[in-house]
């Protein structure tokens, strides 16, 4: 089976399969489509408090299907500024809509300029899963 | 990377990856879905990974009694049993389906077993006039499982499957292939594993056209369902919650063992053994959180008392459930415990298997 991922043009991305969507002063933060069908159906989300200070590409919580745990990396350093608490009773809607109801956390970022360069666009991140392993 | 007859079905449909040597599906759209397909309706599964083995010959039911604790020789052919390979030390070698043939034996083991096991019972039985066939890559099995389990393999099954009891098997046909039919299975729900022979890689056409036409009325799984369906019912599955260090009664699996049954390899270990436990194989249900292989159990006042073995989140609790290892003074129903996940620590409870409400779910629910 070939899936398709949808890897909308507008956002930025992580090699651990993190998007991000940039507005002003604040960016909301996901699991892209990939990596929602990959896990398969997401069962459980470890979520970070608001106002916790986060590091870029470290580690803020976990997502968990009904065999795997996998970390979710801060796409960028800066302090939570929410979290999408319809999550903890409705996980699938990562799968369901993984761009777009399912977005995990929103974060005011400390250094967007400086820390943006790190992050992928959608061309990059799309032939990053082209790529071979 | 070894192939199922059913492979070119997962490769379009499904994700695959290896398990103990061969490709197989994970799963094919949603693992819960397909969890849910099996309590609720039926759901089919390729099992043909798994080992078969014929054990046939004047000295078979000798030689079956020497490597496992059941007796052979008191089962009628046409019964299928559960049971487990013993070690010396007692350990489980491997646990498996024999079923007691017209002619001999036929036993279904562990995939990632299959050679150790074969060894096993090679080298007993040298001193056994018994052959053995390995019948694994010429044949297909595929288990249907689920309440409607006999309204989606009925159409194509020659033989009435209302009459074939629970732990028994007929042979039959089914499709165009002759075939075994048992009423046996792994995922806590009523339900058939089908042998159909002369279908290996390369014959597998008749075999493709059972798979196809019971995917009509009955959901494909994959092995994602087919662990979580086997952790919420409590089953061990080889290599996470038993091994060759683990004996049948801290595994709670004594109930294979024929009572007064001597002779067969383990026996003295066991009788030993089973004076002094110091660990019991255990469900545990937590209030949040999902328990993982190797996450420690431990009391409210953090002592630690056990291991998680196997771990899922349960579609019919939408909870996370384990199978556990725990000291016995911790073991009854209802203690409270802590899982560590991770850096927390997560409130359950033991709980004993399997985790559904039996009147609700499983293959005793119409028999209350």
């Amino acid at each position: 089976m070939r899936d398709q991922y949808s890897i909308p043009e507008d956002l930025y991305y992580t090699k651990e399969h993190e998007w991000t969507r940039i507005e002003s002063g604040i960016v909301t933060v996901g699991i892209t489509d990939y990596a929602a069908k990959t896990l398969n159906d997401i069962v459980y989300l470890s979520l970070p408090s608001p106002d916790q200070d986060l590091k870029q590409l470290s580690s803020f919580g976990t997502v968990e299907s009904t065999k795997a745990v996998s970390e979710l990396y801060a796409p960028l350093s800066g302090k939570v500024a929410a979290v999408n608490s319809q999550l903890v009773n409705h996980p699938e809607l990562v799968n369901q809509s993984p761009y777009d109801q399912g977005w995990i956390i929103k974060i005011r970022p400390s250094d967007l300029e400086g820390e943006k360069e790190k992050l992928l666009d959608s061309k990059q991140y799309a032939a990053f899963l082209s790529s071979p392993d | 990377m070894k192939q199922t007859p059913l492979y070119e079905f997962h490769a379009n449909h499904g994700r695959l990856a290896e398990f103990a040597g061969y490709e197989m599906p994970l799963w094919y759209t949603s693992v819960v879905d397909e969890h849910l397909a099996v309590r609720n309706k039926a759901g089919i599964f390729d099992v043909s990974h798994m080992g078969r083995v014929t054990l046939e010959g004047p000295d078979a039911t000798k030689l079956v009694d020497r490597v496992v604790p059941t007796s052979a020789s008191i089962q009628a052919p046409g019964k299928s049993f559960y049971t487990l390979l013993l070690n010396p030390k007692g350990g489980i070698i491997d646990d498996l389906i024999i079923m007691k043939t017209d002619t001999g034996y036929l036993l279904v083991v562990n995939a990632a077993n299959k050679t150790k096991d074969l060894s096993h019972i090679q080298s007993v039985s040298e001193d056994y006039n018994v052959t053995i066939h390995d019948l694994t890559d010429s044949s297909t099995m595929i288990a249907v499982q689920g309440p409607e389990a006999i309204p989606a393999l009925q159409p194509l099954s020659s033989v009435d499957l209302s009459q074939v009891k629970r732990y028994t098997h007929v042979a039959g046909t089914v499709g165009r292939s002759r075939a075994m039919i048992t009423r046996t299975g792994y995922t806590g729900e009523d339900g058939f594993e089908i042998i159909l022979y002369d279908s290996g890689l390369q014959n597998n056409s008749a075999a493709m056209q059972v798979w196809t036409e019971l995917s009509a009325t009955a959901r494909p799984c994959g092995l994602g369902a087919r662990d979580s369906l086997r952790v919420e019912a409590g089953l061990p599955l080889y290599g996470s919650d038993i091994d060759d260090s683990t004996n049948p009664f801290e595994a709670e699996l004594s109930w294979v063992i024929t009572k007064e049954k001597t002779g067969y390899i383990g026996s003295e270990a066991l009788a030993r053994s089973s004076l002094s436990l110091t660990r019991i194989r255990r469900g545990i249900v937590l209030q949040e959180k999902i328990p993982r292989h190797g996450f420690a159990v431990t009391t409210p006042t953090d002592e630690k008392i056990g291991v998680v073995t196997s771990g899922t989140f349960s579609p019919i609790l939408k909870k996370g459930v384990a199978i556990a290892y725990v000291n016995p003074a911790h073991s009854r129903t209802g203690e409270p415990v802590h899982v560590t996940v991770r850096e927390s620590q997560a409130n359950g409870s033991i709980t004993k298997p399997p985790f559904y409400d039996e009147n609700l779910y499983g293959w005793k629910r119409h028999k209350q």
